[in-house]
């Protein structure tokens, strides 16, 4: 190696506390707008304090300068301290990324450099030599996406020719023993006053009797006496051992123009766990040249050194060894969704983790559900799913908001009701999203096909697509809830959700009375001989266990005490919770509340009952059992093959012909007993003929 | 500390303040060589927390890899003609290097410290969870996994308003209750409230990686 190369200095390293970028956020909503100018920021750094890492420029949230009247959440730095020397710097935020990239970094970099080099020439950096350090960012902060795009520069002025170094090695194998103690304690008494700790350029003076003092560089002149010798001391942020940092460069071209010295001794000041580490720290010896001829004739002779004489400037960070800018996501800590998201995720892991281990998070996420109805049930269903972690909600409703709902249907408000309404299935939607964001829902603007309702005949492609989409509706969902206001409406779900075994559950309302129940297994589910549990219909047909059961709904009641709808979607959603975490799910046994049954207290949720029926009259609940029937109009396997057999073209039918279920349902029972009668008949061979009776 | 809360493991606000106080004392008078705790007021300047950042977690060697957070239009920008000098030395090698910040603040609802804590590399991009437990020593993966205590949940920080990661608080009266009995010449001595977060973050700390020096626990 040439004992003459040039000096290398190891660049400054930039570091962006999340907080910085919170707080220009916050600026740009709240009060500068589209305003771009510059503003001025302050960074902070500290000498090196670890022999592998070099410390870095940082930028913090108290960067900024500090607004009486904003809320700032932690104390104001006053000033700085040991491990924060404020530099002086300045922020080009643009406001869009075109415009970032399409800055001016030369003009803006040039315009930095001339701010230095004037504070050269008028004494400020000696007054002030943090200036010397005084860095550029540009930025482009994309606050839709939460992503910050930018850019440091460290100007530093190019000496022309570049210093040479003549020698650098660590300062502990400079410096004799002596001159060590002393120089060591004379830094760390420097670093320990309040007053000078954060003041990054200095000189250590080391008389003839080896004690060294360190002092303010603008004392240069105290320091001229014979014996004495001199090294231009200053922070430096970087570790490695054969670089000096970069706040070195400003540093040389200021003790040239300011002391027209041509050799420089300088040291490289680190630490190690808060004390002056002269193993780390390094001492060099740097040559300035300056340019003869041409130069030497310009700036009063001063050559390069005049101050008209503005040298070029380098100091554009690099990234990764690459000239191009640096881009942050801030998205998980700032973006609004993805914090509600966590919140409501944290809710559920903490019940979790506090109440109910065997809670299955993931199912109750990936479960898709579908809402019929969304009036005063299917609004608190939905809410109630949502607070228990399920996202995919599709609610079906083809009426209209109307001025009595919003009191009554917790996801509207007035605003649905004006204009003639918004459809229910829409304004639900919007509601739930405002709500959580995140959530996954699906509005369908349809009307449920009725039995009872006849349909003429050039309505009758309409209701076979309506059916059609029913039936693919219950086909793409998890689970069925069953929220409209007639008993007809009922019919055509539950038959769907029984021929595709679906998790269902309904929900009806009396004037102060309310049923819950979940849907047995469909007809066709199992090879189990066990009775499957009934369904809505069933109970018409089969009397319930408990013959002293509630006189229930099914008239077409619209007028229901208010509290009976957010009980029964809530108790709703509880089934349907208890029914997930059941390992036999949909063939779960019904269970009775208060029954010495063992196997219902070991599930952790409790028992899973088939059957809710609550009194307000009387603040009442019991819970019931019924078994399916096999003359059901709905969950019968008679009426499902009929279904599997002739699909839509018997849905009409039901629709059309409302006697058509009963006859279809009673005739076989009847067909039955009938061929069994005759078979009594036929093995008959008494001759009492004359006593036969015509049927 | 009154003895009911003594009993109970907790401490009430101003007994906090006086732990603080004595553990900063004590920390950076026996653990010179260590980073020094600080005492950082809230905003209302009533109110405030103990804070040691940029704590170093682990510095690897990166390969070139891809530039993070392309954005659009990485490749339509060229890469800039920016003036470099010789004299400036070219990151070759650079290195991955992972922060992180510990806050101790006081829950009012619990009556307890709680540790809040994150990490963030050197482009100040926070670290998730599954990247700081990588940094995390194995006595702190099988702290973290084994014991029933340690919840780490992610909440808004009460004075900064950014998500940190903390330690949940509900189990620390508990085992505060275990370590306080557990030595009877300490209950009656009745210095427990400065040796209160000693006590709590040899504990504590031990879940994060942050070892506490002998020299503190001797105290104890």
């Amino acid at each position: 190696m040439a004992s003459e190369s040039i000096v290398v200095f190891a660049q400054f390293q930039s570091a962006v506390d999340e907080g910085f970028w919170h707080r220009l956020s916050s600026l740009k909503l709240n009060k500068l707008g589209i305003d771009d100018s510059p503003i001025p920021i302050t960074g902070f750094y500290a000498p090196c304090s670890h022999p592998q890492v070099s410390n870095h420029l940082t930028l913090l949230a108290e960067s900024f300068p500090s607004e009486s009247n904003e809320q700032s959440s932690t104390a104001a730095t006053s000033g700085g301290n040991r491990n924060r020397c404020p530099v002086p710097g300045i922020l080009y935020n643009t406001n869009t990324i075109e415009s970032f990239h399409a800055l001016d970094k030369k003009s803006l970099l040039k315009a930095e450099a001339k701010k230095i080099w004037d504070d050269i020439h008028t004494g400020k950096a000696v007054e002030d030599s943090a200036v010397l350090s005084r860095f550029l960012l540009i930025s482009f902060a994309d606050l839709k996406k939460w992503t910050f795009h930018y850019w440091f520069a460290f100007p530093a002025l190019v000496l022309d020719p570049p210093a040479t170094l003549v020698d650098l090695r660590r300062a502990s194998q400079y410096f004799s023993l002596e001159e060590a103690k002393s120089v060591s304690a004379a830094c760390n008494e420097w670093r320990n006053s309040s007053l000078t700790a954060d003041v990054p350029f200095f000189l250590v003076c080391i008389d003839p009797n080896s004690l060294a003092t360190v002092k303010h560089i603008k004392d240069w002149e105290t320091c001229q006496s014979d014996g004495n010798k001199l090294l231009f001391g200053f922070y430096d942020p970087c570790h490695l051992p054969n670089n000096p940092g970069w706040p070195l460069r400003n540093f040389l071209a200021l003790i040239s123009v300011r002391w027209n010295l041509k050799s420089v001794r300088f040291l490289c000041y680190r630490e190690n766990r808060g004390f002056a580490d002269l193993g780390l720290s390094l001492v060099g010896e740097a040559l300035i040249t300056v340019p003869q001829g041409r130069a030497a004739k310009t700036g009063n002779g001063l050559g390069w050194r005049g101050h008209q004489c503005l040298p070029n400037a380098v100091g554009w960070e690099q990234n990764k060894g690459r000239q191009v800018s640096r881009c942050i996501s801030l998205a998980k800590s700032m973006d609004p969704t993805r914090l509600a998201i966590s919140a409501a995720d944290l809710n559920l892991k903490l019940m979790r983790w506090r109440a109910l281990p065997s809670l299955n998070l993931n199912a109750l996420s990936s479960m898709n559900c579908l809402l019929l109805g969304a009036g005063t049930l299917g609004c608190q269903v939905a809410r109630m799913l949502m607070a228990w972690g399920v996202r995919k909600i599709t609610l079906v409703d083809n009426g209209r908001v109307s001025m009595s709902n919003p009191l009554r249907q917790s996801l509207y408000t007035l605003d649905d009701c004006l204009n003639g309404g918004e459809y229910k299935a829409t304004a639900a939607v919007k509601s739930l999203g405002r709500i959580f964001p995140a959530v996954d829902a699906e509005g369908v603007v349809m009307a449920i096909p009725m039995p009872g309702h006849p349909v003429p005949s050039q309505e009758e492609d309409n209701v076979l697509e309506d059916c059609r989409r029913l039936h693919d509706l219950v086909d793409s969902h998890d689970a069925v809830f069953l929220l409209t206001d007639t008993r007809e409406s009922r019919w055509l779900p539950t038959l769907l959700c029984a021929n595709t075994n679906k998790i269902t559950i309904t929900a009806a309302l009396g004037f102060d009375s309310f049923l819950v129940m979940r849907h047995g297994a469909g007809p066709f589910s199992s090879n189990d001989e066990r009775q499957r549990l009934g369904c809505y219909f069933c109970s018409d047909v089969v009397a319930p266990i408990d013959s002293t059961a509630n006189r229930t709904l099914d008239q077409q009641c619209t007028v229901t005490r208010p509290g009976l709808a957010p009980i029964a979607s809530a108790l709703a959603v509880e089934l349907l919770v208890g029914i997930l975490h059941h390992p036999q799910g949909i063939f779960a046994d019904g269970e009775l509340a208060n029954s010495s049954n063992s196997g219902s207290s070991e599930q952790p949720l409790g028992v899973l009952p088939h059957q809710i029926r609550g009194s307000l009259s009387q603040f009442s609940q019991m819970t019931l059992v019924g078994h399916s029937s096999n003359s059901c109009t709905a969950c019968s396997s008679t009426v499902v093959s009929e279904y599997r057999e002739r699909g839509m073209e018997f849905i009409i039918q039901a629709i059309n012909h409302p006697t058509y279920l009963e006859d279809l349902t009673g005739l076989t029972e009847l067909m039955k007993s009938a061929s069994s009668f005759k078979l009594d008949w036929d093995n008959d061979d008494d001759a009492d003929d004359d006593d036969c009776i015509e049927i | 500390m009154g003895t009911k809360e003594e009993a109970r493991g907790t401490l009430s606000s101003t007994d906090f303040g006086v732990a603080a106080s004595a553990f900063i004392l004590s920390w950076n008078t026996i653990c010179s060589s260590f980073p020094p705790w600080t005492w950082v007021l809230s905003h209302h300047q009533v109110e405030g927390y103990l804070s040691l950042e940029n704590i170093l977690l682990s510095s690897t060697q990166e390969e070139h890899g891809e530039l993070s957070c392309p954005g659009p239009g990485k490749h339509s920008h060229q890469e800039d003609p920016i003036d470099v000098d010789d004299a400036t030395l070219v990151h070759t090698n650079p290195c991955k290097v992972h922060y992180c910040d510990l806050h101790i603040i006081y829950c009012n609802s619990y009556r307890v410290p709680v540790l809040y804590f994150r990490a963030y590399d050197s482009d100040g991009e926070p670290l998730g969870f599954d990247e700081i437990e990588k940094d995390l020593p194995a006595y702190s993966k099988k702290a973290l996994s084994d014991s029933k205590w340690t919840f780490i949940t992610q909440e808004e920080h009460p004075y900064l308003n950014r998500p940190w990661y903390k330690l949940h608080p509900c189990g620390t009266s508990e085992w505060m209750k275990l370590l306080f009995h557990a030595d009877d010449a300490l209950a009656k001595t009745g210095v427990t409230i400065e040796l209160y977060l000693v006590a709590w973050l040899s504990v504590v700390g031990h879940v994060v990686g942050l070892r506490i020096p002998l020299e503190m626990m001797k105290q104890l």
